[in-house]
This record gives structure tokens, sequence and C-alpha cells, in this order.
């Protein structure tokens, strides 16, 4: 698998979503390592090599958009996905991040998505 | 409503009617225009008696005088009686001769005395002495010297003594004819200033008959003046008050007819008066029919949901006494059968005695004001939900998610085992869609009838329902939510209550903030302040700034939000709507102060409410 190596940071406070997507993401064959909340995530970001990030928008404490925020201040070419369960996030922070899907949209979505982002990476 | 502009005058004309200062003062003016010329004619009578007086004064003088003249004629007869008799005598010698002198000679000195009475002045006194010395001295030198002559047989004939007897006699005359010449001028003297009395008293009379008739003339001219003043001022007056009635009473029915509400006046026995413009296309009775009908006839009003005819608004205020906010949810048909919703007041009509002399009905269409209510309602009810849609979507899309990546993998290459794990999972998370689902239809399905109500299970969903909010706001919640708490209600409406309580609670207290919601079960007890109902108190606080003492007094208010855009201004009034039909109660006790900021919402739900349908 040529995306073997590459390790994905999940951000969630759903455990058992975060739990579910993690399964499915090892077996489309990323790496992946999860955070339940912003702070914690951003912690990982930091200190691991992340080659992308799939966030959840509504979360206690510290938003999606926030994180993303973030994120960009540590590591502007990282990757962002932004999953939400909301409909219709505004512009202001759906251009903090890379991409942007609801959730629900269905697992075959999300991997594409996550490949159309990966790639560049390598490219860089 | 205002009864008569004319009452409110009436009351103040009381204090201090100039027409009442008129009145006084014509019956004072009345009383001096009759005393003061029976005061002039009293005076009058006193000047007269007192010239009636000093005439009679005058006429006794007149009289004295009299008296003295003939008292002096009698003596002066009397002598001559005694020189006629005492010659006699001379010339026959008979005794007989001389009976005249010695009769008058007894009767002199007591007549002397009288004439001595009659006297006034110290000359006349003079006068009356020096004559009875006169006669006297001819009595004893003269009359008795030729008597005891005669008697002694001796001759009286000397011509000297007899000269001298005629001397002496000459002497009382002269002196008798000179009293009665004083007597006779005094009595003329008298005579003429009676007379000048009487002349005076003709010219005093007529003097002050002129002055008083002059003076009670100018008086009465005057104070007539000052009367008919007066009444002229009245009469002013009068056409004034009577044009500003004029003017009011226009204003009035133009005030009536302009009126936006409609406008019926009622006699005392419930007869149709009057009725402005609103009234008659209101009731849809022409106003010369309505006039004199009852008023049950044309103001026809039933009630909302019984369909029962309302209390006649005329016997109500009669009974009552007072004004009356008639019975809600009243419906007003029309003759032709339609019907409007309307509002209405009646309030009495009472005369200066106070008692009621009819009645005035207010009302007004609220047909559309009860549809837009009903819209409100309807679009708060939506709001509520419009507040949960994110949660609701969120809540839904999650599972969904998890959901639809175990069917990804489960059709993907996996043990039995796996497969039975994310079924599993599936199951879980499909289970958590339906209790969402299941809250949410809480919020609108409702039942036709009060039913038990679960406080804790009600408010469990809830809070489910808001989990994603209250995340998102940063808030936490922590709860006391006793088991097997049970109030009979409507549930749809008491969940839109408690959520609009606690999104009110999360929003107010923000990120960090701390909301609580207990159930505090109360048994029902005869406290001395009144008997209190079994039930619970739902009580939901929040450490949040607290509310200011102004919002406070606004909270119930419709349309008053202090949310901008992101409210309808309409939550706590449907709750406190929805409250007050459970017969229930809701409280807000806030605090803004520093160190014990905060809000606390009670709501009291009883056991077994009396439901005041809406």
């Amino acid at each position: 698998m040529p995306h073997s190596s590459h390790l994905v940071l999940c951000i969630d406070d759903e455990q058992v979503g975060l739990r579910v997507r993690k399964i499915l993401l090892e077996r489309a064959g990323y790496e992946v390592v999860t955070a339940l909340d912003g702070v914690a995530g951003l912690e990982i970001f930091a200190t691991q090599p992340v080659a992308a990030v799939v966030l959840d928008y509504s979360m206690p404490g510290m938003h999606g958009g926030e994180v993303a925020r973030r994120m960009r201040l540590i590591k502007p070419d990282v990757p962002i996905l932004l999953l939400s369960a909301y409909v219709g996030l505004t512009s202001e922070i759906t251009s903090l991040v890379d991409l942007y899907m609801t959730k629900g949209e269905g697992p075959p979505v999300l991997l594409q998505k996550l490949r159309t982002l990966l790639p560049l990476v390598t490219a860089s | 409503m205002c009864l008569s502009p004319g009452a409110h005058a009436h009351e103040t004309r009381e204090k201090d009617d100039p027409n009442d200062v008129q009145l006084s003062q014509f019956k004072r003016i009345l009383t001096q225009v009759f005393l003061l010329p029976v005061l002039a004619l009293l005076v009058t009578a006193a000047v007269l008696y007192w010239h009636e007086q000093s005439a009679n004064a005058t006429v006794e003088l007149i009289q004295q005088s009299d008296a003295r003249v003939s008292q002096t004629n009698l003596i002066t007869r009397l002598i001559i009686d005694q020189e006629s008799g005492l010659r006699g005598y001379q010339i026959t010698g008979d005794e007989r001769f001389l009976q005249p002198f010695l009769e008058a000679q007894q009767k002199i000195p007591q007549e002397f005395a009288h004439l001595g009475d009659t006297s006034t002045t110290d000359s006349q006194r003079l006068y009356v002495a020096q004559l009875r010395d006169s006669q006297r001295i001819w009595e004893e030198s003269f009359a008795r010297p030729v008597i005891a002559t005669l008697r002694g047989g001796g001759n009286a004939n000397d011509v000297e003594l007899n000269l001298r007897g005629k001397v002496l006699v000459d002497a009382i005359r002269a002196q008798t004819q000179s009293i009665i010449e004083g007597a006779e001028k005094r009595r003329s003297d008298r005579i003429a200033l009676w007379r000048q009395q009487v002349r005076d008293s003709v010219y005093a009379l007529v003097a002050i008959t002129l002055l008083v008739g002059i003076l009670v003339g100018l008086f009465v001219r005057h104070r007539l003046h000052q009367v008919a003043q007066a009444y002229r001022t009245s009469l002013e007056d009068l056409s004034r008050h009577s044009e500003e009635v004029f003017q009011s009473e226009q204003q009035l029915r133009a005030t009536l007819d302009s009126i936006g509400d409609g406008v019926i006046t009622c006699d005392s026995d419930g007869r149709i008066a009057m009725m402005n413009p609103v009234a008659v296309a209101l009731t849809g009775w022409p106003l010369a029919t309505a006039q004199g009908r009852p008023l049950q006839e044309i103001f026809h009003i039933v009630n909302e949901r019984t369909r029962e005819l309302v209390e006649n608004p005329v016997k109500k205020v009669q009974r009552l006494d007072a004004i009356v906010d008639l019975a809600n949810h009243s419906i007003l048909i029309r003759p032709d059968a339609t019907e409007i919703h309307v509002a209405d007041s009646a309030a009495p009509i009472r005369d200066h005695n106070g008692t009621i002399a009819g009645i005035v009905m207010v009302f007004r269409d609220v047909t559309l004001a009860r549809r837009t209510q009903e819209a409100l309602l309807a679009s708060e009810k939506l709001a509520v939900a419009g507040r949960l849609a994110a949660t609701i979507a969120h809540e839904i899309h999650n599972p969904l998610d998890s959901v639809s990546n175990l069917l990804y993998l489960m059709r993907s290459d996996c043990t039995p085992q796996e497969s039975v794990q994310f079924m599993e999972m599936a199951q879980q998370e499909l289970g958590r869609v339906t209790q969402i689902s299941r809250a949410m239809l809480g919020l609108y399905r409702e039942s036709k009838e009060p039913v038990p109500v679960d406080l804790k299970q009600m408010l469990e969903e809830i809070l489910l329902l808001m989990e994603r909010r209250i995340g998102d706001l940063g808030v936490t919640v922590s709860t006391q939510l006793p088991d097997q708490v049970v109030v009979e209600g409507f549930p749809a409406e008491l969940r839109q209550v408690f959520t609009n309580l606690i999104i009110n609670a999360a929003e107010a207290t923000g990120k960090g903030g701390l909301v609580t919601v207990c159930i505090q079960p109360q048994l029902a007890n005869h406290a001395p302040g009144g008997k209190v109902d079994s039930g619970a108190t739902v009580v939901i606080a929040d450490n949040g700034p607290g509310i200011s003492p102004d919002v406070q007094a606004n909270l119930f208010r419709p349309f008053f939000t202090t949310k901008g855009e992101h409210g309808t201004g309409l939550g706590l009034w449907i709750s406190r709507g929805i409250i007050n039909k459970h017969a229930g109660k809701i409280s807000f006790n806030s605090d803004i102060s520093p160190a014990r900021h905060g809000t606390q919402v009670s709501v009291f739900l009883a056991t077994k409410p009396v439901i005041n349908a809406g």
C-alpha cells in the first residue's frame, strides 16, 4: 500500500465514532492516532509526524474551527479534513481547512477525500 | 369610560359657584331693600312723635293762659259783686243787699289761691300779690269801715270817702286788666309758637319724606342695579355653560364615533340606548333597529368552547356593582350567523346620586388577534425545535456516521467475531438515534387529555436532546432527579417549557458555567397561608450573571427578548401560559451581586391539576 506510512490524526469527542473511524482508516492502510478533544489533539499534532488530520467540528471545550486555526500556526502545510455533524458551517471556518464534509456521507467519500489530500503531502 | 364631562363640572361648581354667591348677595339685597324703608319710616315716626310732644306741651301752656284769664275774670266779677253789693247797702241800708258782698268775700281768698297757682313766673306772682293787696286794702280800708258806719247808723255818703273807694277799685280794675292782658299776650305768643311748631312739623315731615324717599330710591336703584348685573352675568354664564355642554357633547359624540372599539350603552333595564358605528358594524344590527331592544338580543355572546350563553353584562354589572371584564373567549353571533371573537368589558353608568342608571359596554373584534396568537404559539413551538435543530442533526448524524462506517467495514473482509462486534456497535448507535427521535417527537406529539408525566424521564430526555448544545456552550449540567415523581399534564407543552428554561439557563451562564436541574416533590398540606396541593417543584438554577430588576419586570411580556434576532421574545410568555394552563406556578429569583450572581427558576406542578383549558 503506497500510503502505509501516512500517520493520520483523528480528533472527535464521540468515542464510538472515533473507534470505528480508526478501524476504517487502518483497514484502508493508514496509521491512525486519536484524540478525544482539541487540546489532546493539538499536543499529538505538535509532537508526532502527522500527515493529515480528520477533525470533528463540534466538541466540548474547543471546537474544530479553533483547533484548525491553531494547527495552521504550528504546521501550516499539514492538510486538514473537517468532519461535522452540522450542515452549513460558515465559510469563515471552512476556509481554515483543506476539505470539509458532513458526517453520514459514507466511508467511500471520506476515504476518497483523504486520498486527494495525501498525494499533495508526498509531492511537497 | 367617562360618563359625562358635566359630572366633573358639576362637582367643581358645588365648591365655589359664582351663581351661589350671587344668590346670597341677592337675598341680602332683598333684606336691605325691605329693611331700609322700615327703618326710615321709624325715624320719621320718631321725629313726628317728638314734634307732637312739643306741640302738646305748647297747647298745655295755652290752656294754662286761658285758665289764668278766666280765673282773673272770675276774681274781677267777685270784686264787682262786692262793690255793687256794698253800693246797694249804702243806698238802701238793707242788709240783704250786702249778701253778694259777703258771699264774694268768702270765695275771694280761695279764688286768689287758684289764680296764684296759674302763675309761672315771679312777675306773675307779683301781679297777683299786688291785686290781692289792693283788694284787701279796698275791703279793709273802705268796705268794712263803710259797712261798720252804716250798721252803726252813720252816714256813708261822704264824697271824699267814696272817691277814695273809687280810686281803690279803679286800681284793682287796672291790675286785673293788666293780668288779663299779660295772660292773653302770653297766650297769643304760645299760639304763634304752636303754629310755628305745626308748620315746622310739616316742613320736617316733607323734608324727611323727601330725603328718605330719595335715599331709599337711590339705595334700591343701586341694589337693583347690582341684581341686574348679577342676573346678566348669570345669563352670560348660563349661555356659556350651555355652549360648553353643547361643545363637549359634540366632542363626546365625535369621540364615540371615531373610537376604534364598539361602544354600546344600555339603560338600567338592559335596553340599548346608543351604539357607535363600530358597534353597529360588529354586531351587524342597524342602530335604529337595535335601539330599545334588550342587549342580549343584539349583543348575543356565547362561550367559545361550551357554546353556552354568557351572563348578561347588564346583570353582571348590576350584581357586582363594578367594572367587569367579561368572560374570556366570548364569541359574538351576528344576525347572519357569522361569528367573531370579542373581548369586552362593561362598566356601570352612575347618575349624580351614584345609582346605576345604565351600563356602557366596550368591545372589540379579536378574531385576528386570536388567530395571530395561535400562529405565534405554533411558531414558538417551531422556534424551540429550531433551537434544538443543530443538536438534533448532530445527534443523528453522529450515530449514522458510525453505522455507515460499520456497515462498510462489515461488507469488506472481516472475521465473524469482528462482524458480531460491529453489529453490536451499530445496534447501540441506532438505539441512540431512536432515543433522540423519540425525545424529539415528544416535543410535538400532544395528547388530547392530560396524562401522567414522569418528570425525571421527561427532563432526562430533554437534557439528552440538548446535550450537544450544552456541550458546545461549555456548560456543565448537574441533576438531582428523584424517581417516580409523576404529575398530570400535557407532556409536549411541558417539554417546551423546560427546554426553553434549560437552554435559557445554559445560554445565560455561558462557557464554564454550571446549570443544576432538580425536582423537589411536595406533599399536600394546609399551611396557614392557604391549602397547598401535592405536586413537585422543578428548579433550574444557573450561576450566570443574573437578571437585572428592569429586565425581570419584563420577563413574561410577549416579544421581549435580550437575545436580539436569536430570540422570538415569546418563550417565557408562552411558558407562563402553559404553566397557568396546568394550574401551576412559575417564578424567578435572581441575584446580580458579584458574590452570589445567578438565576433560579421554580416551576410548581400539581399532581392532579385542574386544567385551565386555554
